[in-house]
């Protein structure tokens, strides 16, 4: 019998036989017995019957008698027999023998099912009650990757479908990384562990694994996980969702790859940060005007979001450290953007791109446009048109899907990334799942290619964990469809470029650029930093930024021939 | 009897600590039930065996919840409560009539029994097997911090004397000293108001550290706290150093009432500012532990209780709106306040509902495990606003003084089945809320170890309290109105 039922129907037992007192203490006894029994009834079920011993019992149902007087006698009763309420204290005081007679009503009812529960727990047994551990016919749905839309398909497939599926997120770091405040990390403007998120404490329901998947058998539904220092392991799904996102694409630039930073890691921005300090530092005791502008001259490659935000953000961080270095000239500092396109920023309107390329200069970046990077050597970079001395290259000019995927036998398109349809599910594989940057999402409604963003990535896995709900519940599912709601960009010290899309004239969009921009930049990403404790860590360093400059503690010890020859030795 | 208190420390055998706990119960009821039937002049052999009864029954069936000298207090109040119902209940079979005039009229006359039982039947005997059950060895016993007692309990006596001392002083009102005539020198008053209060303070910590947990029942033990002291203070002590006859007749009840609304008042500053310093002791020293860490941080949790809190306060505030406005509260809000119509009031309230919903959230979370405790904490919220809002903060706000007479409490009475009903509504969505939240995250084993923190472990006086807060508060205006 369900809990709550057998638990009621105890109380209706009690409540009858708790209720002697009231019939003899008050004038309208039928009705107040009824009352009693649907009282008796509603409290012994919200009552757990094990909890409390007889005292326990008698004096919480006595104090329950007290509100019990005022609902049932002071006002029901006198409404239901017609009377006329007894709403001021003289009529009040009519009601007091009722009063005494609920509270012994309560202090019986308490006595009586306590021993009505005791009785029927030893003749009939304990409740049945829920179980607490999940049943092993539980679907099993993997989800590879735990970058935004990771994280997003966990919550929401979380929140679909609650205790009835086992799900698991496999991912080589432990935390989201909140890619948007990235260059804020290589500016040494917020730290590290403010922009990651722990993936273990924030999903409450999903297990967690940390590792990197080396192959997948489709056929037997199985994700073989690498060793990494331990036996390798093996994960059955029902359902698996790639959201294993991108990797630098070198374009077969192979000394650029060996020698060039790269920008898609925490742990890249780290050492960013750490080797310009260490580019200041050397310059400093430097008595070579040639050699101290190599160290100083710090270029990046790829004039998108990434490149131009870091630019920036480098530029002001290399501007904020340099009185600290007494032996250095400004002029031999600078900071080159290298684009192979005429312009920077193609994903924002052409005036903004302009208005950005304006501030960056006045700020003292340099820019080559038009220009593509063609090599690298230790302290040279060998651009289409001419070479930069430089101890500091950083790609930003290209992505590829995640290399597993071109092991995997899964349909891909014409970048690499997994072909998917408009339910976002790979053809041919009905339990087989893909988003985001590893995936090539073509929009049900445009039939135009989705950009490779987190606020695409999250509305595709948010389609996903629906058509996964539905296919479980044998349902439809939807097609995936999404306007971008606009696109933000950091140039400089509080200087940023926004243009957000009118909702409901998805042609059109509105453009700030400046301070507001800026003040917008920061608020959007703010709210979207998951966490309240990163929201607050971030608002504090922001704010102590305006009062006190950036530090320049070097957190990772740089080798000489690391930190001489910008990466050699750095990658495996 | 120093045997009966300090023996069989070690290995007491089930049996046996029955035993002595009925035999140390039948010693102080006798002696209370002697001592009652003194004070009363009524037969000393009726009040011995009246104080015998009490204190069979108290340490067969509640002696084992006294686990504390705090516990034991509750548990002996409560019980003395309900003692004095049943002998009400008697005497109205003994008359053979049902009658709620005849009834009241005889409750009213058995006022000084009720002051009797609780003083001297209820208090010494739940407090004896209290510190009997304190000192013996139970694993299961939350453990107890005496310096964090000390300090915390200290500083919220310090600091709620001060606050409410300085209120007071500001009106010229010495409700804890209320019982003391004859002083003159307001420096002297405002020593001894300041003592008293410091005294409630500095034993509150003491008493209750093991039973409190955060705000809201602070709050609670705070209010049945006073309604002790209201009765051993003004009633009975007071008068006692003055070396005047003990009066517990209905009339100096009435003339104490608003000693009464000041001590409720007092009690409810003193649990908040108790539970502030408590709060921080257990942030700084113990959940500042790593083994301790709550899953959610402390911003988190308060952004959710105020979410919550609002959500249950609007539809506490929708439920009860009607029996306000049967009260006639909405009008009085909407025209003497704001000069708006009713409905405009019925807005009000329900904003002022929402509000006071959030207080609840941030107050009361983490107290209830169970819907039927969610209810009752309601019904204790309820009450505390009834006391706060109409009695003490609305005449406060509209004509910028105080009115604690029971003739102007008479005229609220009607209001207070409005608070306890919104109080109850509140509470249960609340906990609902809550619990659907904890339940969706339970797979997380971080949630699970709350929730079992959360279950408050057999024995903790919580019921004994919400009988002694609830019948007190609402049968003590009834009786004097």
């Amino acid at each position: 019998m369900n809990r709550f039922v057998r638990r009621a129907l105890l109380g209706a037992l009690s409540g009858s036989a708790a209720a002697t007192p009231l019939l003899f203490l008050s004038t309208s006894g039928r009705l107040e017995f009824v009352v009693a029994i649907a009282a008796g009834s509603m409290y012994a079920a919200c009552v757990p019957p094990a909890r409390g011993s007889y005292a326990d019992s008698i004096t919480a149902a006595a104090s329950l008698g007290i509100p019990l007087w005022g609902i049932a006698s002071v006002i029901l009763l006198p409404v239901l027999s017609g009377n006329r309420m007894a709403w001021d204290a003289v009529g009040m005081q009519t009601h007091f023998a009722p009063l005494v007679g609920w509270i012994l009503f309560g202090a019986s009812l308490g006595a009586i099912l306590k021993t009505l529960s005791e009785i029927v727990t030893i003749r009939f047994g304990p409740e049945t009650l829920p179980a607490l551990t999940p049943s092993t016919n539980l679907s099993r749905i993997v989800i590879l990757g735990g970058g935004f839309g990771g994280m997003k398909a966990a919550e929401c497939l979380e929140e679909e479908l609650g205790s009835s599926a086992f799900i698991t997120l496999v991912s080589d770091t432990n935390a989201l990384l909140f890619t948007p405040m990235l260059a804020e990390v290589a500016g040494s403007s917020l730290e590290p562990s403010h922009i990651s998120v722990p993936l273990r404490s924030s999903l409450h329901r999903t297990h967690f694994v940390r590792g990197r998947v080396s192959s997948v058998d489709f056929g037997r539904k199985l994700i073989l996980l690498d060793g990494a220092g331990t036996e390798a392991r093996e994960l059955e799904y029902d359902h698996v969702i790639f959201a294993l996102g991108a990797v630098s694409n070198y374009l077969g630039l192979k000394n650029v790859e060996r020698l060039a930073f790269d920008f898609k890691t925490l742990l890249d921005a780290i050492r960013i940060r750490n080797h310009v300090i260490e580019m200041f530092e050397r310059a400093d005791r430097e008595p070579d005007p040639a050699i101290r502008r190599q160290l100083l001259t710090f270029v990046i490659a790829g004039g998108g979001f990434a490149g131009v935000e870091l630019a920036g953000a480098l530029n002001d961080f290399a501007h904020g450290i340099f009185p600290d270095y007494r032996n250095l000239n400004i002029e031999e500092l600078c900071v080159t953007l290298v684009h192979s396109r005429d312009r920077i920023l193609p994903e924002l309107s052409e005036t903004l791109a302009a208005y950005a390329l304006e501030k960056m200069k006045e700020r003292g970046v340099a820019f080559r446009l038009g220009t593509r990077l063609v090599d690298a050597q230790p302290g040279l970079v060998f651009l289409s048109d001419g070479q930069i001395s430089a101890e500091t290259l950083v790609w930003t000019a290209g992505t590829a899907p995640n290399p597993l995927i071109k092991c995997l036998d899964l349909p891909t398109n014409s970048r690499g990334a997994i072909t998917v349809d408009s339910t976002l599910a790979v053809p041919g594989h009905l339990t087989v799942w893909a988003l985001g940057d590893c995936a090539g999402v073509i929009d049900s409604e445009t039939n135009k290619p989705c950009p490779p963003t987190a606020q695409f990535a999250l509305r595709e896995a948010a389609t996903i964990a629906r058509n996964i709900c539905a296919t479980l519940k044998g349902k439809p599912t939807n097609n995936f469809h999404f306007r971008s709601l606009g696109a933000l960009c950091v140039v400089g010290h509080q200087t940023a470029c926004a243009e957000l899309t009118l909702p409901f004239a998805p042609t059109r969009s509105l453009r700030f650029s400046g301070l507001l921009a800026w003040l917008i930049w920061r608020g959007i990403y703010v709210s979207k930093l998951p966490g309240l404790e990163r929201k607050i860590r971030v608002l504090i360093a922001w704010t102590l930024e305006l009062f006190f400059p950036r530090d320049i503690i070097q957190t990772i010890e740089l080798g000489e021939k690391d930190a001489y020859g910008a990466a050699v030795g750095r990658r495996p | 009897m120093a045997q009966l208190l300090a023996g069989d420390l070690n290995k007491t055998p089930a049996s046996r600590r029955v035993w002595n706990d009925v035999g140390l119960g039948l010693l102080f009821g006798i002696a209370g039930g002697l001592l009652q039937a003194a004070v009363l002049h009524s037969s000393l052999l009726s009040g011995s065996l009246l104080g015998a009864g009490f204190g069979l029954i108290f340490g067969l069936v509640f002696s084992k919840q006294s686990s504390s000298a705090g516990a034991g207090l509750f548990w002996g109040l409560s019980s003395a409560l309900l003692f004095w119902f049943l002998a009400l209940t008697a005497s109205m079979l003994k008359l053979g009539t049902h009658d709620s005039n005849v009834m009241l009229n005889d409750a009213r006359g058995r006022f000084p029994e009720l002051a009797a039982y609780l003083v001297c039947l209820g208090a010494p005997v739940g407090l004896a097997l209290g510190i009997r059950g304190g000192v013996l060895p139970d694993s299961s016993r939350r453990p107890f911090h005496r310096s964090r007692a000390i300090v915390a309990g200290g500083l919220a006596g310090a600091v709620s004397g001060l606050i409410f001392g300085h209120w007071m002083w500001q009106g010229g009102f010495f409700p804890l000293i209320a019982g003391l005539g004859g002083i003159h020198s307001q420096f002297i008053r405002v020593i001894l108001q300041f003592s008293v209060a410091f005294l409630i303070g500095a034993t509150f910590g003491l008493l209750f550290q093991r039973d409190v947990r955060g705000y809201g029942s602070c709050m609670g033990w705070g209010l049945g706290y006073t309604f002790f002291c209201w009765f051993a203070g003004p009633l009975t002590l007071f008068p006692l150093l003055q070396r005047m006859p003990l009066n517990w007749s209905m009339d100096a009840a009435t003339g104490l009432f608003g000693a009464l609304v000041g001590y409720i008042l007092y009690g409810l500053i003193l649990g908040i500012i108790y539970a502030t310093f408590d709060r921080a002791w257990i942030r700084l020293f113990i959940e500042s532990d790593p083994l301790n860490r709550e899953p959610d941080g402390p911003g988190f949790r308060l952004f959710r209780s105020l979410q919550w809190g609002a959500l249950a306060g609007f539809a506490g505030g929708l439920v009860s709106g009607p029996f306000m406005f049967a009260a006639h509260v909405l009008s009085s809000v909407a025209g003497v306040a704001t000069q708006l119509s009713t409905s405009s009031g019925l807005l009000v309230h329900l904003l002022v509902s929402t509000f006071i919903g959030m207080s609840y959230g941030v107050l009361f979370r983490d107290e209830a495990s169970n819907l039927a405790m969610a209810g009752s904490w309601g019904w204790v919220f309820g009450l505390i606003w009834w006391y706060v809002g109409p009695l003490t903060l609305l005449p406060l706000i509209l004509t910028g003084e105080i009115d604690w007479r029971i003739s102007a409490a008479s005229i609220l009475l009607p209001s207070l089945l409005g608070h306890l009903i919104y109080g109850a509504c509140t509470g249960s969505l609340f906990y609902i809320l809550e619990r659907a939240y904890t339940t969706k995250h339970m797979l997380d084993p971080r949630m699970s170890a709350r929730e079992l923190r959360r279950l408050r472990p057999v024995g903790t006086p919580a019921p004994a309290l919400w009988f002694f807060a609830l019948g007190t508060g609402v049968i003590i205006p009834l009786l004097l109105a």
